[in-house]
Parts: C-alpha cells; sequence; structure tokens
C-alpha cells in the first residue's frame, strides 16, 4: 500500500539509489489478445504495415542506430549505460505495437523509480487509447491514477510532484485538450528553473499526449499542436514515429533534466508494430535521425508524415502508371533524403543543417497549418544558415491555415501526393 | 494607508467586542456585540467549529422528486402545472431520444458516420428541462443535448445532415464531428469538444442577455455540463462570473455519474455539483434527473429565478449513463454489464413517465405503438435521405475562417490546392474517389 511518510522520508541520495534499482523484466506487459477493447478511435493507416523503416525482427530491432542500453544489475549499484548496438547477445524482444511500448516504457519507469507515479484523465482502467493498461493493478492506484477533468490541474499537480524531485508522468487524453494546461507548461514548468536562479527546476515532468489526425478527427481531435510550445524556452518537446523509438524516447523524455511534452501520433498506436527490446533503453533527444540517405533533396518531417513521405519518395522512383506523365523521367533517379526530426524543441539544427548543405533542397512536411508552424521557425534557420547551398526555396507541405475542418480532412492533411507533388516542384526549380 | 486602518479597526473590535454594520465609507466605533471583521458579515464565535457540509445538519443535500419509481406521486409533492398536451408532447420527445440513438449508434458501428454519442438515460433531464424553458433561452450545451434541439423543432434532417456531414448540415458545414450540433435559429450555440469551455460563456451569454432591452427579464443563458466537465477550471470561472458579475445564467449539471470511465466518486470528494453553489453564493437545488416533472418543476423555479433577480442558478439533475461515453468507449471494461442492466429497469425515466400518464389517463399502449412506428418511419426517412447526400462543397473547407476580408494566406492556399486538383484530380485515385463525395465532385476548383 502507498505510504505518504516513505516517500517523504526518502533523501535525495536514496531516490537516487532508487533510480539506479534495477529488476530485470521478465513477466509479459502485453496484454492476452483475447481481451475486450475498444473500437479503434485512433483508426487505422494501411501504408503503415508495409513501411520499411520498422522493424520486424529481433536482430534488426536490436542494431538500432542510437540506442542506449540502461543496464544496472546489481541493484544498488550505479546506473550503467551501453552507447550502440554492439552487445546483444541475451537481448529479447517482443511484438507491440505503439501503445504497448508506450505502456512498457511507463512500466520500466514505475518498476525502476520509486518516486514515479502515472495520472491523467481515465488512465485507471488503461486510457482511453489503452497506453497504460493493467499499470493500474501492477504497481497499484496510488501510483497510477485518474485525475479529475481538469488539464491545468493535471499539468500543475506534475509540476509539484517533480519540483519535489519526484517523478511524474501526467497523461493529457488528447493533444487538443492541452490548452487549458498552457499556462501551467509554458509559464510554469518551462520557466521554473530559470525563475528560481537554479534552485528548483521541474525536469522529472513528462507530459504525454496523442496527437495528429486520424482522418475523421475534425477541429478538436486532429490537432497537432507542437508548435505552440516551440517558444517556450525551457520545454522539450518530443515525437515518435514507431513503437521502438517511442519506447526508448519516452524513457529519456522521463529522465531527461527538463520538462518534456510527449506527443504520440494516435494513428500509430495500433497501425505501427515491431519488436521492441523488452530491456530498458533510451534514445537522444534532440537528435534528428537520418531515415533515407540522399544526395539531391532533403526532406524533413515527424510523426504520421514519415509514412507519407516514404510513399511520396517511393512514388518518385516508380509512379503508379496514372501519375507517370507528371514526374518526368529525369528526376525519377534523384536521390532524396528523409530525415525524421523526433524532437522538435530543442530541433537538431546541426543534422538538418549539414544536410540541406548536402542536398541544396529543402521540403518540410508537417500535419499543423503552415502560419507560425514547426516549420516556420526550420525554414528561417535554415535558409540563414544554407544561404549559399540553396537551390531552391525552403518548401513547406502542411496544412492549410483554417481550423481542421472534418469532411475535408483528406484535402488539409498532407498526403503523399501533395509531399511528392512539393518534391518535384522543389527539384525543377 | 486604508490598509493599515482596517487593521487597526480589527484589532480594535476584537478588543473591545463591538462592531458597525459597515466600514466601507465613513467607519464608525464598532457596535456589534460579537465584533466585526473588515471584509465580511460573519458573526463572531468564540467556539472552535469545522464544518465540510452545506446542510446545517451535516447530510448531503436531498434531491427533490415529484414521482416516485413507479410513476406515482410521492406524497406532499405538489405537481408542475402541465396539461395533457404538453406532458404527451414531453413524452414523445423523450422517446424518440432512443429511437434515433440505436439508429445512429449502430450506423456508426458500420462505419457510415464517424462517431455518435447517445443520451440512454438521461431523456427526462434533458426533454425536462427543455420544456421548462423559453424556446428562445440561449442555450450552450455539451454535447449529449440533442434532445433539447429537437424540443425546439430543429427536426431529424438537421440530425442527419449534421451526423453525416452533407451539404444540408447548418450546424458546421460538415466541418465538426457527429453530434456537435448548433443553430442560431434555435438558439443552440455551435458545440466545442473541449470540455467545460462553454460555462464561462454562459455567463457572458447571460450579461449580454440582461443589457439588451429586449431580452432582459425575458430570456436566460442555460448552460449544460457534465459533472466531469465541472472539475474544470472553466466551470468555477462560469460560476463566479454569473455570480459576481450577476447575470441571468442557468447552469444545469447531468451529473449521470461517469466522465468516460471515471466515476463520480473520483471526480470530487465534496457533495456533488450543488455543494459547489453556496460557495459561488448561486441559489441552487438538486433533482432527480430521472424524474421528468421533477426537472420541469425545478428548472422552471430556477428560471424564474433567473429572470426575476437577474442572477445566476444552479440545478443538479441527478441521472445515469446508461450507454457507452461514446461509439469510441464500452464502458464494460470499467463497471460491471449488470449495474448497466439495473440502472435501466430501476428509475427508467420513460417508463416511470408512462406510468404517470397511463395513471392520468393521457396514454394507453396502442398510442405507444403507433407513437414509436411513426417515429422510426420518420427517423429512417431522415436518415436515408441524410446518407446519401454528397458533402458540402469542397471550397467550403475554406470559408468561415475569418468575417470581411479574407488574408492573404487563406487565398493563396486555396490557389494552391485549386492547382494541385487541376493537376491531379483526374489522375489520382485516391482523390478522385474522394472527390465524389462532395457536391459538385469538386468542380469549383478544377473548372
Amino acid at each position: 500500500m502507498f505510504n505518504p511518510h516513505k516517500l517523504a522520508r526518502l533523501s535525495p541520495s536514496r531516490l537516487s539509489s532508487l533510480n539506479g534499482q534495477c529488476i530485470r523484466r521478465l513477466q509479459s506487459t502485453v496484454p492476452s489478445s483475447g481481451e475486450a477493447e475498444p473500437p479503434p478511435a485512433g483508426g487505422h493507416l494501411p501504408s503503415i504495415a508495409t513501411s520499411a523503416f520498422l522493424r520486424p525482427t529481433r536482430d534488426s530491432a536490436l542494431r538500432l542506430p542510437g540506442l542506449r542500453w540502461i543496464d544496472n544489475e546489481i541493484p544498488g549499484s550505479i546506473s550503467s549505460s551501453k552507447e550502440g548496438a554492439g552487445d546483444i547477445a541475451g537481448r529479447e524482444t517482443r511484438k507491440m505495437n505503439m501503445y504497448q511500448a508506450v505502456r512498457d516504457a511507463m512500466s520500466i519507469a514505475l518498476m525502476k523509480d520509486d518516486t514515479a507515479v502515472i495520472f491523467g484523465e481515465d488512465v485507471a482502467f488503461g486510457g482511453v487509447f489503452r497506453c497504460t493498461m493493467g499499470l493500474a493493478e501492477e504497481f497499484g492506484r496510488e501510483r497510477v491514477f485518474n485525475t479529475p477533468l481538469t488539464e491545468q490541474g493535471i499539468a500543475g499537480f506534475g509540476i509539484g510532484l517533480a519540483s519535489m524531485g519526484q517523478t511524474a508522468i501526467a497523461e493529457i487524453q488528447f493533444a487538443d485538450y492541452i490548452f487549458p494546461a498552457f499556462d501551467q507548461i509554458v509559464n510554469e514548468a518551462a520557466k521554473h528553473r530559470f525563475r528560481s536562479g537554479g534552485q528548483f527546476g521541474v525536469g522529472s515532468l513528462t507530459i504525454r499526449c496523442p496527437t495528429m489526425s486520424v482522418g475523421h478527427g475534425g477541429l478538436y481531435h486532429s490537432q497537432s499542436p507542437e508548435g505552440f510550445f516551440m517558444g517556450a524556452a525551457g520545454l522539450k518537446v518530443v515525437i515518435p514515429r514507431s513503437p521502438i523509438q517511442a519506447k526508448g524516447l519516452l524513457l529519456a523524455s522521463i529522465r531527461d533534466p527538463n520538462p518534456v511534452i510527449f506527443m504520440e501520433p494516435k494513428i500509430l498506436y495500433r497501425s505501427s508494430v515491431e519488436q521492441v527490446p523488452i530491456d530498458d533503453y533510451e534514445l537522444p533527444l534532440g537528435k534528428a535521425e537520418t531515415l533515407i540517405k540522399g544526395s539531391d533533396l532533403t526532406v524533413l518531417t515527424w510523426g504520421t508524415p514519415i509514412y507519407h513521405c516514404e510513399s511520396a519518395i517511393h512514388m518518385l522512383s516508380s509512379p503508379p502508371s496514372s501519375l507517370a506523365h507528371h514526374i518526368p523521367a529525369s528526376l525519377r533517379s534523384a536521390k532524396i533524403e528523409l530525415i525524421d526530426l523526433r524532437t522538435i524543441l530543442p530541433w537538431d539544427v546541426e543534422t538538418i543543417t549539414e544536410s540541406v548543405k548536402r542536398t541544396g533542397r529543402l521540403v518540410i512536411v508537417h500535419e499543423a497549418s503552415r502560419t507560425a508552424g514547426v516549420g516556420a521557425e526550420i525554414s528561417a534557420e535554415i535558409q540563414k544558415r544554407c544561404f549559399l547551398k540553396l537551390n531552391a526555396p525552403v518548401r513547406r507541405v502542411t496544412g492549410w491555415d483554417t481550423p481542421v475542418p472534418m469532411q475535408y480532412e483528406k484535402f488539409y492533411i498532407p498526403d503523399s501526393l501533395r509531399i511528392l507533388d512539393a518534391i518535384v516542384d522543389t527539384l525543377q526549380y | 494607508m486604508f490598509r493599515i486602518f482596517r487593521t487597526n479597526l480589527q484589532v480594535q473590535t476584537l478588543r473591545r467586542g463591538v462592531a458597525t454594520s459597515s466600514i466601507q465609507t465613513n467607519p464608525q466605533l464598532p457596535s456589534h456585540s460579537y465584533g466585526h471583521l473588515p471584509t465580511s458579515q460573519s458573526p463572531i464565535t468564540s467556539t472552535l467549529h469545522f464544518f465540510n457540509s452545506v446542510m446545517p445538519d451535516g447530510k448531503q443535500i436531498p434531491t427533490y422528486r415529484v414521482l416516485n419509481g413507479d410513476g406515482q406521486v410521492l406524497d406532499g409533492a405538489e405537481l408542475p402545472e402541465i396539461d395533457e398536451a404538453l406532458a404527451r408532447k414531453m413524452y414523445e420527445q423523450m422517446v424518440q431520444l432512443p429511437i434515433i440513438d440505436n439508429l445512429l449508434y449502430n450506423v456508426q458501428r458500420q462505419g457510415k458516420i464517424s462517431f455518435y454519442m447517445t443520451a440512454h438515460g438521461e431523456e427526462a433531464t434533458l426533454i425536462g428541462s427543455a420544456a421548462a424553458l423559453n424556446n428562445s433561452d440561449e442555450v450552450l450545451g455539451q454535447y449529449r443535448e440533442m434532445g433539447v434541439l429537437l424540443w425546439r423543432g430543429f427536426g431529424y434532417d438537421s440530425v442527419m445532415a449534421q451526423c453525416f456531414g452533407n451539404y444540408e448540415d447548418t450546424s458546421s458545414k460538415g466541418k465538426q464531428m457527429p453530434v456537435h450540433f448548433g443553430s442560431r435559429k434555435y438558439h443552440f450555440h455551435p458545440i466545442s469538444s473541449p470540455l467545460a469551455t462553454q460555462i464561462p460563456q454562459a455567463a457572458g451569454v447571460g450579461y449580454a442577455i440582461k443589457r439588451d432591452p429586449l431580452r432582459r427579464g425575458k430570456n436566460c443563458a442555460v448552460v449544460y455540463f457534465g459533472e466531469g466537465a465541472a472539475s474544470e477550471g472553466d466551470f468555477h470561472a462560469g460560476m463566479l462570473l454569473a455570480s459576481t458579475v450577476p447575470s441571468p445564467t442557468l447552469f444545469i449539471a447531468r451529473n449521470n455519474g461517469f466522465a468516460i470511465s471515471t466515476p463520480a466518486s473520483e471526480q470530487y470528494h465534496g457533495d456533488g455539483i450543488a455543494a459547489r453553489g453556496p460557495g459561488y453564493g448561486i441559489d441552487t437545488v438538486r433533482v432527480d434527473g430521472n424524474d421528468v416533472l421533477a426537472v420541469l418543476s425545478a428548472v422552471r423555479e430556477a428560471r424564474r429565478r433567473c429572470l426575476e433577480q437577474g442572477r445566476a442558478v444552479l440545478v443538479e439533475a441527478m441521472t445515469y449513463r446508461v450507454g457507452h461515453h461514446s461509439t469510441s468507449d464500452d464502458s464494460f471494461a470499467y463497471r460491471p454489464r449488470q449495474e448497466v442492466e439495473d440502472r435501466k429497469r430501476i428509475d427508467n425515466p420513460i417508463a416511470r413517465y408512462k406510468k404517470f400518464l397511463e395513471s392520468r389517463g393521457w396514454w394507453n399502449e396502442s398510442e405507444e405503438e403507433e407513437l414509436k412506428d411513426r417515429i422510426k418511419k420518420e427517423v429512417m426517412k431522415a436518415f436515408r435521405r441524410g446518407e446519401n447526400l454528397r458533402r458540402p462543397e469542397l471550397k467550403e473547407m475554406f470559408s468561415d475562417v475569418y468575417g470581411g476580408e479574407e488574408p492573404w494566406n487563406l487565398k493563396e492556399q486555396r490557389e494552391e490546392l485549386k492547382a494541385l486538383l487541376k493537376k491531379y484530380g483526374g489522375d489520382w485515385e485516391p482523390w478522385k474517389k474522394e472527390l465524389k463525395k462532395f457536391k459538385g465532385e469538386g468542380k469549383e476548383f478544377i473548372e
């Protein structure tokens, strides 16, 4: 049972030794397939199943670039980590979709860190997207609990917990509903360290929220609000593209010394499936990942559109017959580089600059509307840094500057054809 | 200066044990035998007493009821003024709700609409309150208040147009998810998915009514919300504003026991939503939300107070969400099936009211059959029609963002889409297929 005195008594050194405690996970955290589940409110994205970016085998999963194992076999010992995927002997993976991988990350966080708690609307029964399924049963309702419906309260409560050095993993049910918490996040969480001269900080706060469109969410279930946080210095914003990425980036976010908004593209919860390492590992924040190497044009994106970009790049080299006459033969052999930004704030300016200096062309794709979207900030910086190397203006493929209109979403959200058109246009500039 | 003075006064009063009636302008020496606090009329006591209830006896706030579970009038209960015509209309309006809900719920399951929310179990709260209001009172709903709109004459075709998002959808021209109704004509403000945002807006609507010489004293603002939404900061902001900047704003809490999976017991620790009313100095009543006559009475009286005093009133209607939260939810993941089955039976708002009508000789079984047949036919007709109408014209995607002159970025983006559709609209199968769903098939863009 929960003992508030126990936590209150924990000294900082005791807390850090708890953090270092490791228990190898053996039991399954994946729900049995027979369990009744709500219909997929996240929808399905058919093209994802065949994506080359998903790692369907143990070997490919374990050899993920940038993966850092967080191992500490002896309880109480200092946490050790191994860079790279050199040592994969004895490592196991399990097939998971993204909500299961998110759940797996949180399960590890709860197991290794006695101060960690998870809270939000409807999380106790498993969450509306099933990301906390079984965690309340496994770790107790004192550590995994429902909150009343109050996003500002959830964020503020998390800030309070984190300011006391404990680990707060909060869930906002939809990114569209994060705005009541905007004051707490932007004025409080982001500025907490700064305004206390470094005495206080809320680095152990992570706010998870499902984001982006599923095709029929309209104004309030399809938004991509990452851009609103772009100016909130002190905050990090992370968006994963797949189960392996979600687990590693979430664990890194939870342990990062800064408050992190972790946005999970909700269409990927069920539609993206990978073999996910069952051990504790992290993927680096602030580091983009180059998914396809190229030399003629850089496509930069994050979250769901990665898969549309993959299709677009494929269509460029081998267009379907109905589109063939739109794609000049001379462009079909163009080498397109595709980068997953992963961390939106602070973004990996080095990787993008290096890439654009090589390719001379940049297309940025995001679902949020264009004006003052994340693409605007990146365009400005890249045009400054790469001005003499650019062969074409930086191009943005985005949602239009309207709220997300439900019945029109297929012509609102950038799809593979719009991306393809922008690539062709930019190559021909 | 003033602050220091007040502090001195307080010290003085405490010492002398006397108080004045007012210190606002020309402070006088305290004359009350118990003393006086600078910003309160609170009597002084020498007993250290904590309290945690708005009721003097520490009990829960009682629930007002007219009919018992069997549809019989409770001893001592006063029936609201109701004649046969109104009584029958209320019944018919209640009966239609589950018929529409069952159809649209199943239609969603077949993938014909993207989403739906039923009002199963809350028929009495919706129709009883709708009947108590003036049809020109301004309603700000949460999302489960279709019954109020139907009471006002919105019609099945309009419901279907909104849920299918076809070109007859005047609620939002196909831009919002199903059940996000809105109608200027019927004084029903557009539904927004974010919870509780409508609550402080209602205080503003109420204030606007108060300032309008043609509507002052004749109309009020009426805001519906769930007990879950009442946890949002916006609830407190709305109650505070409507009481502090007085306005005729009628707050109707639909306490249906669940906010998606979260039971009311995890939503608040106090005595429901009603306990908060007195905290804001607002007249408050708790009513059995499954007793349509009690709701009718309570909301009528609440409305009368709103208009007469120009002040806010709070009604907490106690009911039970028999249906799942929405089509995205399976409530048996967090509540026992039996509990729901029991609740369907116990105090069923429709069955209970029907018994009352029958006891008055205002309803009988053959009328019941006839009514249900008629409603089903009408609903099916509207459904078939709505299902087969296309979406609005594609160009509507860019409409209604701004009033007045459209900014350059929207103009350019419309042109950008136009160029794309011209170029690929005839060649790219996914777009060809999608364009067929729109009225005019996007020709206004392509030609």
